[in-house]
């Protein structure tokens, strides 16, 4: 189909690295060994070295759930746990659920009122066949950017002392959907005191003038990491066949009558950083 | 045993849903056959048989486990929505359903969705059983009908549509005995923006993190698939029309009552109050974008006027300009 061509021809064209076609064999992602992931817990190799982890694999359905709560939450800043497990210098995320809390950025101890439904799920999950841990939480900026708050950042550097090994994700669903494209960050603090070696650049991104200076802030104190997806083979196939229902839906969205509200806040934000300057 | 369902309700499934039973099935199926890098050189043959063999199902050692849940959605009126989905133990042997183990999980979702109601349940395999019913009939005092998802995992590349099926049950004489069986309805896919957007990026798998040139080009490439898939159908619709013009194919007039439908809509958009709304919306557009090129402008004229006062400055150096090193 010329479809199919057109793409090949412009993967080519851009030098996109084809990520290997999941087939069965392959799909020994989702084997929980729980042996080889006591072992690791054990020996702690994450312990010695603040920046061991620096990739983030992340399955098609923990996206998926955690794109979908975000944006369920309009503009309220929601959150959730992420369950996966280690795999050398990776965090690999199988799965994630929402926490029936909704955060405001001042609120440290969410986690506390939560506690008893993540051991709830957590045991119902492990009945029902999901054996990987608690590993990560995420949790959504709606429409200023994926980076960590002071309170994110301090809720984090307890997280890492005492749950490792443990990944904070960064969601801006308002971005997301007025972009086109997923905007999600991972993250992982040093620990006090602790001064990166080298300064690594990352991509700019906007911050409304209100938050700016709780990103200026704390910017320093933790480290982005590297985001890969990864599917079976029968998410591979289904989503292609899916594909054929909602070619409809792409065509008919939107962006800018679903997002009339933050369009307008960001250039009154740009309006007012006019005049400061 | 599956007829078309006559209930008049409409279905509309998410994504997420799919997602959601495909995962549970892949993994409780790697669970059971163990990748061949664990196992030890023995066996390893004999694993990666398995793990070759169980890709149609056809496995003489175990065939691919079937898995159930429950899915969870809401019903308005006539139109019933599935959102999600979660997991259920079920003894396919012993025929019982773990009560207890729903009814916790269905107090948990509840909490962090509390507009969702068990619709009904779902399980893998290529047809409905008659076993099936039993299951179904269990759930009967949770929602007094309920529905069937029925997801078929064998991955098969000749196909073309959607392996997924949903059931209704309806109560029908069969020999005289009102029997309760199942009847196949059709369902439509819903989005939400937000999912659509990241069943597109997962389904594609671009490159995560490129430059802001990469991810236009995804998202336009995605925009001029979608195109061509429109174009391909209505080629395909006057394909159609133009051989029944000529009387090679036997007219059909509710196909032709459909098309003539369909072409009557299309002035909607040539109305006067469209064209108003719409050079608003491209005019704000338009004069973002501009005020997005000043921006940058400003900004680059800004560093420019710094870079020039600093190579040119006089009051640092003995006077006048400097040679430019």
């Amino acid at each position: 189909m010329d479809s199919a061509i057109a793409q090949k021809t412009w993967e080519l064209e851009n030098n996109i690295l084809a990520v290997e076609a999941p087939n069965p064999s392959s799909d020994f992602i989702f084997y929980y060994d729980e042996v080889a992931q006591a072992m690791s817990l054990k020996a702690k190799p994450w312990g010695n070295d603040p920046h061991f982890f620096k990739r983030v694999k992340i399955s098609a359905l923990a996206l998926l759930k955690m794109v979908i709560h975000a944006r369920s939450g309009g503009t309220i800043e929601v959150m959730g746990l992420m369950q996966g497990k280690t795999g050398g210098d990776a965090i690999i995320v199988m799965d994630a659920f929402a926490l029936p809390v909704e955060g405001t950025e001042t609120r440290v101890n969410a986690q506390a009122d939560a506690y008893e439904y993540m051991v709830d799920y957590s045991q119902t999950n492990k009945q029902a066949g999901r054996l990987e841990n608690v590993v990560g939480w995420y949790h959504s900026h709606p429409g200023y950017g994926c980076w960590l708050s002071g309170i994110d950042v301090s809720t984090q550097m307890l997280n890492q002392q005492f749950q490792e090994p443990f990944l904070a994700v960064v969601i801006d669903p308002t971005r997301t959907v007025s972009a086109g494209k997923v905007d999600i960050g991972a993250f992982r603090t040093y620990p006090e005191g602790y001064k990166p070696t080298d300064d690594p650049i990352s991509e700019y991104q906007t911050i409304p003038l209100n938050k700016i200076e709780d990103f200026g802030v704390h910017c320093k104190q933790y480290y982005a990491l590297n985001i890969t997806y990864f599917k079976s083979s029968l998410d591979c196939h289904l989503l292609d066949l899916l594909w054929n229902k909602y070619w409809v839906n792409t065509l008919s969205s939107s962006p800018l009558l679903g997002n009339g509200d933050y369009v307008a806040g960001q250039l009154s934000d740009l309006g007012i950083s006019f005049l400061c300057t | 045993m599956a007829s078309s369902s006559s209930s008049g309700l409409t279905f509309k499934l998410h994504p997420l849903v799919i997602v959601n039973i495909s995962d549970h099935y892949t993994r409780v199926k790697s669970q059971l056959s163990l990748p061949p890098s664990l196992t030890s050189t023995s066996s390893a043959a004999t694993s990666n048989n398995n793990n070759n063999n169980s890709n149609g199902g056809e496995n003489n050692q175990n065939p691919p486990p079937r898995v159930y849940g429950c899915v969870i959605g809401v019903q308005r009126g006539r139109t019933v929505e599935i959102f999600n989905s979660f997991e259920l133990i079920y003894d396919p042997s012993t025929r019982s359903l773990d009560r207890s183990f729903l009814e916790k999980k269905q107090e948990l979702y509840k909490k962090v969705f509390p507009h969702f109601y068990v619709l009904g349940w779902y399980s893998t395999g290529s047809d409905a059983q008659e076993s099936d019913m039993h299951f179904h009939k269990a759930l009967m005092d949770i929602n007094e009908s309920p529905l069937y998802v029925l997801l078929n995992p064998a991955i098969n590349p000749a196909q073309k549509d959607l392996p997924v099926t949903i059931y209704e049950s309806e109560l029908h004489v069969i020999d005289g005995v009102p029997q309760l069986i199942f009847v196949r309805s059709s369902y439509t896919i819903e989005t939400v923006e937000a999912e659509r957007i990241s069943v597109d990026h997962v389904a594609h798998l671009k490159p995560s993190g490129g430059s802001a040139a990469t991810q236009l080009a995804a998202q336009l490439t995605g925009i001029h698939s979608a195109i061509k898939m429109l174009n391909s159908r209505i080629r395909v619709l006057h394909q159609y029309l133009v051989g029944m013009q000529k009387g090679d194919i036997p007219c059909e007039s509710s196909l032709l009552r459909q098309v003539s439908s369909l072409l009557r809509r299309l002035p909607a958009i040539e109305s006067e109050k469209f064209q108003d709304d719409f050079l608003m919306e491209y005019n704000d557009t338009l004069l973002i974008t501009y005020l997005a090129m000043f921006t940058n402008c400003s900004s680059t004229m800004n560093e420019l006027v710094d870079k020039f006062n600093t190579t040119y400055d006089r009051h640092s150096r003995r006077g006048g300009r400097t040679a430019f090193i």
